[in-house]
């Protein structure tokens, strides 16, 4: 059978709502266990609630503040690194094998470390994003600017330009693409980073109210919980996704 | 020549300055990130020029080499003959008294890049700009040129012929292959350039 490439969305979404349907049936000839696998009315009910009463703000608040703060410091952090360490061959010397070990290991076992450094407030949240992200864009910015096409440099140095001129119309823009290419990651990892931490320990954020449904065994609300994370992240994906094609119109 | 590679031995002298002397590689290498514009501004603003006048200065000529309303257009985004006369319009805006070219126009279709070839000759010769141009086009060579240096196989590559090309100016690229001095010369310089490739194969 020959596809249309043009309506795969419809078929995506008929798919998608056939499985709903059923799963809805399924649950209401009580097929389901509503402990385990809430209807998808139940669990829509449970989201429409989280904001009727207006406690998701300060949860939602929270987590955002988080992630965003971990993302902006961890790419601060991680160009600076990374183009020290493209620079700099004794900074690569040292800062390589600390990144790689970091690089290597799952970051989220640092969550209870830093819960102990910087307590349960938001302190410890950001800094499980940023350590999250910064070694990703270390990576990305070390590796890149060491792959920095040497015909550009050339040319730009054959123009009459300096050093300066090489960080600027060179060096700048292709560290700009990698760090826009990997956003998306980024962002991923900067709201693992917020979820996990508050999972941990928090009074606050969609991961201490995820962490809350799971001690009291409310499937529905965490349910409604992982589907509205779902939909702030793909949300801050379509922003980055956009913030991508206009920087990277060039290309 | 330009001081990206130092000689081994000896000096190079030019009664030139750095900035008169422009460079035309076989490959474009513009700036992928800026408008086709904004590369041709470049060595104008490295240059100390004030960037709007710059961006007019470059604007100019872009229409001088048939590129005018393309100014707005990434490199990406034109074709490979478009991007070359971009990159010309990157030297010729320095206003350089020198241009020094490696095999600029290999990478171009026949069609292409003869007219391509045209224009440069064109300005070349109006400004009266002088060309150092490495090839190995026995044509090319002969038709653009006034003076053929056969250069031995490297390494340590020689001067080792030097021919006058006696074809008046201005010329037309293509006419020129059609001039009674053309054929003559090439009868001469082919062998020579063989025995050069012949060389290179007994020593390898």
């Amino acid at each position: 059978m020959l596809l249309d490439p043009r309506h795969a969305w419809m078929r995506r979404l008929a798919a998608f709502a056939l499985l709903l349907a059923v799963w809805e049936a399924a649950g209401r000839a009580d097929l389901l266990n509503p402990i385990y696998a809430p209807s998808p009315s139940r669990v829509g009910a449970a989201l429409v609630d989280l904001f009727a009463d207006g406690r998701i703000w300060p949860h939602l608040d929270a987590t955002f503040t988080a992630a965003l703060g971990g993302l902006a410091l961890g790419i601060a952090v991680g160009v600076l690194l990374g183009v020290a360490a493209a620079l700099v061959p004794l900074i690569a010397e040292l800062l390589e094998p600390v990144m790689s070990v970091l690089n290597a290991i799952p970051r989220v076992i640092l969550a209870p470390l830093f819960v102990i450094w910087l307590g349960i407030g938001l302190a410890s949240k950001v800094a499980l994003s940023f350590i999250l992200v910064a070694v990703l864009i270390f990576f990305t910015v070390f590796t890149g600017i060491r792959q920095v096409d040497r015909r550009l440099v050339e040319r730009v140095i054959t123009l009459g330009g300096d050093r300066w001129a090489l960080v600027r119309h060179v060096y700048l823009p292709s560290v700009t693409a990698w760090v826009l290419g990997n956003l998306k990651i980024a962002v991923g990892f900067a709201f693992t980073g917020a979820c996990v931490g508050e999972f941990v320990a928090a009074t606050h954020g969609l991961g201490y109210l995820l962490s809350f449904a799971q001690s009291t065994y409310n499937a529905a609300l965490m349910f409604a919980l992982i589907l509205l994370i779902l939909i702030v992240v793909l949300l801050i994906f379509g922003i980055a996704g956009r913030l991508e094609k206009y920087l990277l119109r060039w290309n | 020549m330009i001081g990206l590679q130092q000689p081994l031995l000896g000096t190079v002298e030019t009664a030139l300055t750095r900035s008169q002397i422009g460079i035309l590689f076989q490959d474009d290498a513009l700036l992928p990130w800026k408008t086709a514009r904004d590369n041709v501004a470049l060595g104008l603003i490295f240059g100390g020029m004030e960037r709007s006048k710059a961006l007019a200065e470059a604007e100019a000529w872009l229409a001088r080499l048939d590129l005018a309303g393309f100014g707005d257009r990434f490199p990406r985004h034109l074709s490979g003959g478009q991007r070359k006369r971009v990159a010309l319009a990157q030297v010729l805006a320095m206003q350089p008294k020198l241009i020094l070219m490696d095999e600029p126009f290999a990478s171009l279709d026949a069609i292409v890049g003869a007219r391509v070839v045209r224009d440069v000759v064109a300005l070349v010769e109006r400004e009266g700009i002088s060309v150092l141009l490495v090839t190995h086009d026995l044509e090319e060579a002969i038709s653009l040129s006034d003076d053929v240096y056969l250069l031995s196989q490297g390494p340590r590559a020689r001067i080792t012929q030097h021919y006058r090309v006696p074809i008046p100016r201005p010329r037309d690229p293509v006419h020129s292959r059609t001039h009674p001095a053309f054929a003559p010369l090439y009868e001469r310089l082919w062998p020579d350039l063989s025995h050069e490739v012949d060389h290179r194969a007994e020593a390898a």
